[in-house]
């Protein structure tokens, strides 16, 4: 385990890695693409639980695909 | 002077006692299991006494010459022997592969293989006994119920714990050897027999040692993969309880024997076993 | 020199038998998940619901509950562990003779097949001639009784897995510590900072990595859980976790609802995948702002 200051890991074409994003950490493309993921499983299903009888799926999918393009974006 | 001294002597003593506390708590409860395991039926109960009354070996000798148990055993024996040996020889080429390729992707295949082996095993029953049952076949033979399904199943938790265990190995023996070798006309094969595998030897033990550990004790896989043919030993411990009207004696008899090659291997590989569990990722 | 193809060719085995086992299967609960399968209904095959099975999923207070159990159970155990491995690993640092006998007999349990700790444990607590239950009744007049009282089943699997796991923490820890280097202690001593300050504020930062990797593959240990428990207590009340549960109803044996046994692995993949990669972060050392 590095104890260290670890060095900013460099992206493949150095272009994917975010350093100034509101994310915790570096992420590169991959990274994000899988947070927005998870964040949309996530979604669906509390919504599937909660909201479902009085508001349609279809809008928990465009929440999510708008927090989904927020992270791409700014992460 | 003397009371620093007085000082050290009671941080001594309690260490001592703390350590004889723990080590009692650890071995109580096996002492236990091997206490039941020297009783008849009618001795266990009544007031439980954890004194061992006398050596009665039936329990061990009804297990032992149970045809059921000594198919159960090989079965066991063979299982994990196998994977164990697949596991080093396909860990090595891989860890070869990833430490001296350029091979797009490597840090994907790593978060890969962390998923497979942290994956929960129940969760791919379902699948798995399809699989075994329908897609591979041939014509009355399938892969369900066979010693060889279950050696090609464990390879998903067993090779990814291998692949990263020898992965820091491979990377701290020098590429400038694989070079010399290779200028003294050693093709790969040549590199690998002769400098990767005695440099990396102790490694690959230690891999192959707890790939069969790991392969001995999985319950899960095994219960639900097989059915009479290649049944493991620790399907024949769950059973016992469930189906017959359960002889505790001959369980916890069973059970010791179970217990008999962690015992030699904890005694012998206890410093690799904290990397082994943790993929390196706490170096020692 | 050396060729990539060469490179890919000798990881082909291993890429092939983990393709075939570990990701064929994943690849069939995801789509299964979508489907209606129930085997013994009158036509066999597949019928597409969309949402369905996770609709149900989210209202199956069996499952919910199992969640629920498990978390507690996750919760108790692993900070029991955490703090006693810590304990154990800082008294570890020091020398003595005899030592090593000590840790090799600590670390025993680890290596004990699941299957045997939950016999180990099921020879303890069985009512009758098990000693457990016989001495908490004649010392404190309690009736322990894991089959019929969910709360001392529960906190039976707790003990059961803190004696198990204790040592894998016990000896990460104990890798954590003897990695931190000596100067900033020391430093921190010559400061003036008594030991609580030391271990707050040097200690600690220095072995957050080792801690986090820790918890978080105990995590992912107490959501596979099944044999131990299982063999321990037989599914009774207070132990029906997780991992029980999806072998429960993916078990091709005891389940005929492969559609909806499919929708419970895969949303229980979900938390393991989101776990594993939180842990890879965490090992990766792609925290901002890590010391300093």
């Amino acid at each position: 385990m590095e104890t260290g200051k670890p060095p900013p890991p460099q992206g493949k074409r150095g272009e994917s890695i975010k350093e100034n994003g509101f994310l915790p950490f570096y992420t590169n493309a991959f990274d994000r693409v899988f947070i927005s993921l998870v964040i949309l499983i996530g979604i669906h299903l509390l919504w599937l639980r909660f909201m479902e009888p009085t508001l349609p799926i279809e809008l928990a999918t465009a929440l999510s695909l708008v927090i989904g393009f927020y992270v791409m974006r700014r992460g | 002077m003397s009371r620093s001294w007085q000082s050290r002597a009671w941080g001594t003593i309690s260490t001592y006692v703390f350590w004889v506390f723990m080590t009692l708590l650890t071995l109580i409860p096996i002492w236990w299991m091997f206490v039941v395991s020297m009783r008849t039926r009618v001795e266990l109960f009544g007031r439980p006494n954890l004194m061992l009354n006398r050596l009665y070996l039936e329990n061990y000798s009804n297990v032992l010459t149970d045809s059921a148990f000594q198919r159960y055993m090989t079965n066991s024996l063979v299982v994990s022997t196998a994977n164990a040996l697949l596991v080093m020889i396909l860990a090595l080429l891989a860890t070869y592969a990833l430490s001296r390729y350029k091979l797009a992707g490597r840090d994907n295949i790593f978060f890969w293989l962390i998923t497979n082996r942290m994956a929960p095993p129940a969760a791919f029953l379902l699948p798995l006994y399809i699989m075994f049952t329908r897609t591979f076949r041939l014509g009355d033979w399938t892969l369900f119920d066979t010693q060889l399904g279950l050696i090609l199943l464990y390879c998903v938790f067993n090779l990814p714990f291998a692949i990263w265990l020898l992965k820091g190995v491979v990377d701290g023996i020098p590429i400038e050897l694989d070079d010399a070798a290779m200028i003294d006309g050693a093709g790969l094969w040549g590199v690998l027999r002769h400098v990767i595998i005695p440099l990396a030897a102790p490694g690959l033990a230690v891999t192959g040692i707890l790939s069969w550990i790991f392969a001995w004790n999985e319950y899960l896989f095994a219960a639900n993969l097989t059915s009479v043919v290649a049944r493991t030993i620790t399907t024949a411990l769950a059973e016992f309880v469930t189906v017959t009207g359960t002889n505790w004696g001959e369980l916890a008899a069973m059970s010791m024997v179970t217990l008999v090659p962690s015992a030699i291997i904890v005694i012998f590989a206890q410093r690799y076993i904290v990397m082994g569990l943790t993929f390196g990722a706490v170096k020692e | 020199m050396r060729n990539p193809r060469v490179g890919w060719a000798l990881l082909s085995p291993t890429l092939i038998i983990l393709l075939i086992f570990g990701f064929a299967p994943f690849v069939y609960v995801l789509v299964v998940g979508f489907f209606d399968w129930n085997v013994f209904a009158a036509e066999d095959g597949l019928r597409f619901n969309g949402l369905d099975n996770f609709r149900r999923l989210v209202f199956d207070e069996l499952f919910l509950s199992s969640v629920g159990l498990t978390i507690r159970f996750a919760v108790f155990a692993i900070a029991s562990e955490i703090v006693l491995g810590f304990a154990l690993a800082q008294m570890l640092t020091r020398n003595f003779p005899g030592k090593s006998l000590f840790r090799i007999i600590h670390t025993f349990p680890l290596m004990v097949a699941p299957i045997a700790v939950g016999a180990i444990w099921r020879l303890l607590v069985i009512p009758g001639f098990g000693p457990v239950p016989f001495f908490l009744d004649r010392w404190f007049d309690l009736t322990y009784q894991i089959g019929t009282y969910p709360d001392q089943a529960l906190m039976t699997s707790v003990i059961m897995d803190i004696w198990h796991w204790t040592p894998f923490v016990t000896l990460t820890m104990l890798a954590g510590l003897s990695s931190i280097p000596r100067e900033p202690v020391e430093q921190a001593k010559v400061d003036g900072a008594n030991r609580l300050q030391v271990f707050w504020y040097v200690t600690l930062p220095f072995l957050r990595p080792v801690l986090l990797t820790t918890v978080f593959i105990r995590i992912m240990d107490a959501i596979r859980t099944v044999d131990e428990v299982w063999m321990l207590a037989g599914g009774g009340p207070g132990t029906r976790f997780t991992g029980i549960y999806i072998w429960r109803v993916t078990s091709p044996a005891a389940s005929a609802d492969w559609g909806y046994g499919s929708s419970v692995s895969l949303i229980t993949l979900y938390l393991t995948i989101v776990l594993c990669w939180l842990l890879f972060i965490a090992i990766s050392g792609r925290r901002k702002g890590e010391v300093e």
